[in-house]
Order: C-alpha cells, then sequence, then structure tokens
C-alpha cells in the first residue's frame, strides 16, 4: 500500500477545531489567554501556515540537527578552542550565555501558549514544535557553558542569571516577560514570533555565528547557527495571524504590538549583540560591524518582510536608524565603566587598531567616543586607574531599564524623556521606549528600575557592596577589565617609541 | 545614510544556508532550478546567503542530484537558518517569493 504524501494528509490532520457542545466558545478559548480580538472561531479556520511540518518529521529533522550539533562540540572538545581564545571572545560567551539559555525557557512558555489557546489550528501545530524547540535552545545553551563552569567561574551564570536581580537581567526579564509570558497567543505570535524571530535572533545567532566562525570557534558558531534553523520554521507563526488579523480589520492592533516589540528588542540587541560584535569579537576577526549586520538583516530581510504582510513602517524607523551609529558604542562603554557589576571581563576593545576600524566602520567615532576613552586611556597610563572606576550608578530607562546615554563630545546631547504618571516620575532613554510605556501604562507602572530599588531602600547598604550582593555577583565573579590592561601598556609603548 | 533608509526597497528573496554540503548544493540548484536570473551567493562563513529577485524554486531532485545521495525536501530545514521573502514548502520543491512586489 502506497503511504499518503505529507501534504495529503497534512490539512486534514491538524484541522482540529470543533464547535464546543459543554462550554462557550471564550470558555474554552478565554479571549485574554488566546488574543483572539473578538474573531470568531470560524474565521480562524483561513489560518494557513507556509511552513508545513508534521510532528513525524520534525523528530527526524530535530534529531538529526541535534546529532550536527552535538558531533561538532565533541570532535573539537580537545583543540581548547575556549582556553585558546582571546579574552574578547571568552567575553562573548559569558555574555551571550548569561543573557539567553534561561529566556529559552520562557521562550518555551510562550509556545505553549499558543500551542493551547491559539484559535486557528495551524497555529497550534506549529507552536507545539515550537515549545520543543525553544526546550532543545535552553538545554543546548546550558549544556555547553556547563563544561566551561569549571575553567572559569563566571560560566555560572549560563544557569543562575535567571535567578537573580542582577541589572541587566532585571533588564532582558523586563522585555522577556512582557512579549512571551505575559501575554495572549496572537500578541505573543506577533511579538514573539514575528518581531523578534523573524528580526531580531538572527543578529545574535546568525550574525554573531559568523564572527564565530571568523574566530574559528566552529563549536559555537554551529551551535548558535543550528538553534535559528528551528526559529526560521517556527518564526513563520506570526505571518499567516497578520493575514487574518487584517482581513478582520485588526490592522492597527497588530501594528501597535508589532512596533512595541520591535523597539523593545531592538534596545536590548544594541547592548547585548552591538557590543560583542563591535568590541569584544577580536578586532582582527571582526569582518561587518554591528551597523552592517543590522543592515543585512534588520533592514534589507526584515523591514521588507514587514512591508510584505501589509504592515508598516513603525513610526519611529528613521530614529532607530539614526541610532545606529552610536548605540553600541554608548552601550559598550557603560559596561566596561561599570565592569565590576558585570559577570563577564568586559574588553575595552581601544587599541590603535580597535580605534582605526571604528573610525572606519562609523566615521566620527574618534571625535565623540573615542575623547572619553582618551581621558581613561590617559588615566589608566597615569597610574590612577581609580578614576576608571564608577562612582555613582547609571541612570537607567523605566522601559527597557538600560542606561540613558548618547554620543558624548561636542555635540553632547543626552536627554531624558521623563514622564508623570499617577504622581510617579518615570524617565525613559528614548521617545520609543516613552511610548512603549504610554500604550500600556498600568501593565508597566508598578515595576521598579534598580535606581528605583536604591532610592526606594531596597538595597542595602545603598553602596557598591550593597549592590553586588543584591545583584548576587559573588567574589570570582564580579567583572574587571577582560585583557587586565594589557591593551594600556602597548598604547604606552607606542607613545614611548613615538617620542623616541 | 541614504543608503539604508532605502535598503529595504528590494525585491530579494532567497534561503540563508548553514555552511557545509547541503548549503553548496543549493546554490547549484538555485542557478539550475531558476534559469534565466542571476543568482548572488553571499558567503558570511558561517553561513551563504543565496538571493534573487522576485522569486526562487528549489526543486527537491535537483538538490538530490548535487548532493549525489537521496534527499527529502524538509531536510532543508536541517541548514535553512533564515530566508528573505515568504516560503512555500511542498513536497517536491520550495518557492520564495513576495505578495507585494516593491
Ligand atoms: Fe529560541
Ligand atoms: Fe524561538
Amino acid at each position: 500500500m502506497a503511504l499518503l504524501g505529507r501534504l495529503d494528509w497534512y490539512n486534514l490532520a491538524r484541522t482540529t477545531n470543533w464547535t464546543p457542545g459543554s462550554v462557550t466558545e471564550d470558555e474554552l478559548f478565554p479571549p485574554d489567554m488566546s488574543g483572539s480580538m473578538g474573531i470568531p472561531l470560524s474565521k480562524w479556520e483561513s489560518y494557513d501556515e507556509p511552513y508545513k511540518q508534521t510532528y513525524p518529521e520534525y523528530v527526524k529533522v530535530q534529531r538529526e540537527k541535534d546529532a550536527g550539533a552535538y558531533s561538532v562540540k565533541a570532535a573539537l572538545e580537545r583543540s581548547e578552542i575556549y582556553e585558546k581564545a582571546d579574552p574578547g571572545w571568552q567575553a562573548v560567551l559569558k555574555l551571550h550565555y548569561g543573557a539567553f539559555p534561561r529566556a529559552e525557557y520562557s521562550a518555551s512558555t510562550a509556545e505553549a501558549r499558543m500551542a493551547r489557546f491559539g484559535k486557528a489550528p495551524g497555529m497550534r501545530n506549529m507552536a507545539t514544535m515550537g515549545m520543543l524547540d525553544e526546550m532543545r535552545h535552553a538545554q543546548l545553551q546550558l549544556y555547553f557553558p556547563h563544561e566551561l563552569c569549571p575553567k572559569d567561574r563566571q560560566f555560572d551564570w549560563a544557569h543562575k542569571s535567571g535567578d537573580t536581580n542582577h541589572w541587566a537581567i532585571v533588564a532582558a526579564r523586563h522585555l522577556f516577560d512582557d512579549m512571551m509570558v505575559t501575554r495572549g497567543a496572537s500578541e505573543v505570535a506577533l511579538g514573539l514570533t514575528f518581531a523578534f524571530e523573524t528580526g531580531f535572533t538572527n543578529m545574535q545567532f546568525l550574525g554573531l555565528a559568523a564572527d564565530a566562525a571568523e574566530v574559528g570557534d566552529w563549536s559555537f558558531s554551529n551551535m548558535i547557527s543550528s538553534i535559528q534553523t528551528d526559529e526560521s520554521r517556527h518564526a513563520q507563526i506570526g505571518g499567516p495571524l497578520v493575514a487574518i488579523l487584517l482581513e478582520n480589520g485588526k490592522k492597527e492592533e497588530a501594528q501597535r504590538i508589532v512596533d512595541m516589540m520591535i523597539w523593545r528588542a531592538w534596545r536590548l540587541f544594541s547592548a547585548v549583540t552591538g557590543a560583542a560584535m563591535d568590541y569584544f569579537t577580536p578586532v582582527a576577526d571582526r569582518k561587518m560591524s554591528f551597523k552592517e549586520f543590522m543592515l543585512e538583516w534588520i533592514v534589507s530581510q526584515f523591514e521588507r518582510a514587514l512591508l510584505d504582510l501589509g504592515l508598516d513602517k513603525p513610526w519611529y524607523w528613521d530614529q532607530l536608524v539614526a541610532d545606529l551609529d552610536h548605540a553600541s558604542h554608548a552601550m559598550q562603554m557603560g559596561f566596561w565603566f561599570w565592569r565590576p557589576i558585570m559577570w563577564w571581563n568586559n574588553p575595552a576593545g581601544v587599541t590603535a587598531e580597535d580605534r582605526a576600524w571604528l573610525e572606519e566602520k562609523y566615521p566620527g567615532w574618534s571625535e565623540s567616543f573615542g575623547t572619553v576613552w582618551d581621558v581613561i586611556t590617559d588615566n589608566l597610563l597615569e597610574g590612577k586607574k581609580e578614576r576608571t572606576y564608577p562612582e555613582t550608578l547609571p541612570m537607567l530607562c523605566n522601559m527597557c531599564q538600560l542606561p540613558i546615554a548618547s554620543v558624548p563630545g561636542p555635540a553632547w546631547k543626552v536627554r531624558d524623556f521623563p514622564l508623570e504618571y499617577k504622581g510617579r516620575s518615570y524617565h525613559f532613554c528614548s521617545e520609543g521606549c516613552q511610548w512603549c510605556f504610554e500604550q500600556e501604562p498600568e501593565r508597566y507602572a508598578g515595576h521598579l528600575s534598580l535606581i528605583d530599588r536604591f532610592l526606594a531602600g531596597h538595597i542595602q547598604p545603598p553602596n557598591l557592596e550593597g549592590a553586588l550582593n543584591y545583584m548576587s555577583l559573588a567574589p570570582g565573579e564580579i567583572g574587571d577589565d577582560a585583557h587586565n590592561y594589557a591593551w594600556v601598556e602597548t598604547i604606552r609603548a607606542a607613545r614611548q617609541k613615538a617620542a623616541a | 545614510m541614504s543608503d539604508i533608509s532605502q535598503s529595504h526597497i528590494n525585491n530579494k528573496v532567497g534561503p540563508v544556508m548553514r555552511q557545509g554540503d547541503l548549503a553548496n548544493a543549493v546554490a547549484e540548484a538555485a542557478e539550475i532550478d531558476n534559469p534565466g536570473k542571476a543568482i548572488t551567493v553571499e558567503d558570511k562563513l558561517a553561513y551563504l546567503r543565496i538571493q534573487t529577485d522576485g522569486e526562487m524554486f528549489l526543486q527537491r531532485q535537483t538538490i538530490e542530484e548535487m548532493l549525489g545521495r537521496p534527499f527529502s525536501m524538509n531536510e532543508l530545514e536541517v541548514d535553512l537558518a533564515s530566508f528573505a521573502g515568504r516560503i512555500d514548502t511542498k513536497a517536491d520543491y520550495v518557492r520564495f517569493h513576495h505578495a507585494l512586489v516593491l
């Protein structure tokens, strides 16, 4: 007997909607959980997922993917890639593993939300696999760094981070909880699968994989790009949903969620991916800048996809594009300056070669960010290291939870976007973050940034020691300069040579 | 800056493949299965971005021939890390395209 081809039975097999008899439709699919926006069950039948996968095929393909990722790791085990890597690259790994694995479990929760409460049968089918995908991502990205723990205790943060109130984790959790964990299926599909996964995860899981390959870290490169093959499938959950929302007059709602989540993802990635690509990756291996990767992935590919679905360019798009020139530099400067409150040793990334690269990729860098690094460098050359440490904390944005920053130099124009809401003052880094807050003020109003917590007396004693404790940064984990200031000596030698 | 603000105005479609045998086979298949179309392949070491304008077909059989081993269409996913445009997945081919031509 000939077997039916997959596509002969796929649509029938996943058509699992029925008319509920003993409960109402809203009891079966509570509107808050499904994000159904008043669209009845019958209208969801036309949801047509473009990337069709059946469960038996899924298992087969995933098995092959995992065999690939783990066998490359095993084959390279003895080549001591980590030990031989530049400390800048080691910082990339520590930042990546601290920021992402635990968030993958949140993504799994988000997929589960769609798998149960999505009103479209096709969404539920794709999200069932998406839920398993995200567990795979968490497990791979916990397994790989686990073996690095004995070599370097900072890798403990790959798992530990999610249970802490570390400032960067508070920032990541604020976004991921908002986008993945606490919204209905439709909002998850729009925010997570469309805005985040067809857009920004490509930056960290493929753009950074290219950097990893240049560095020679094939184990990491291969593993994260393998993760992105799952994303590339389940990210397609959002597209057909947009079609249904547009057909049913819900474009404004769809656009609003997409705009919020693109902005929010952009802020987080400008810090994590931006600094990793423009500073942490050793300059000799740094082929493309963060801005160039953003052009490839977010502008040419993702913005194009957004228009194709019938959505509009977000209202703030020109601002986002303008920010590409400085966002990563501002975040890097914060990372290095506040290095005692990182779980990784942060590279400075300002040797002569780095500076030449930065000026080439970001014309004007020397006149702006470069001048601040000049002061830091001079202080270190003169043995005044204490002047290169922070005495205060940066002002944090009440939406993205990242420092409020801008471009230093003659055109210094740091700007705070303040807002009074029900008697409390909020501060935002940008019009975009303020706009997100104003979309759903009650959702966000109760949250305290790390600075708010300081002022409210939650962090005791209210000094660096108290802050380290509060953020669970143990001795041996606290960050310092990744290269132990060796770069300062190369600058000293070059200056002495020039003087002689 | 002008190029960044305009670069979303394109009709490029096609797969982004993790480097390896399958990526190379897909790049060759793209040439064969889309006669008369200019195919570009950007090599980013970790991945190949394989693109053309408007529409791209990849036939299962062509990939199989390029690989020199049996290949079922859904195995493409093992190395299909991303793609530009929309995707249609069929048993014997995949197609990348846009609904809206700019
Ligand atoms: Fe994931
Ligand atoms: Fe995902």
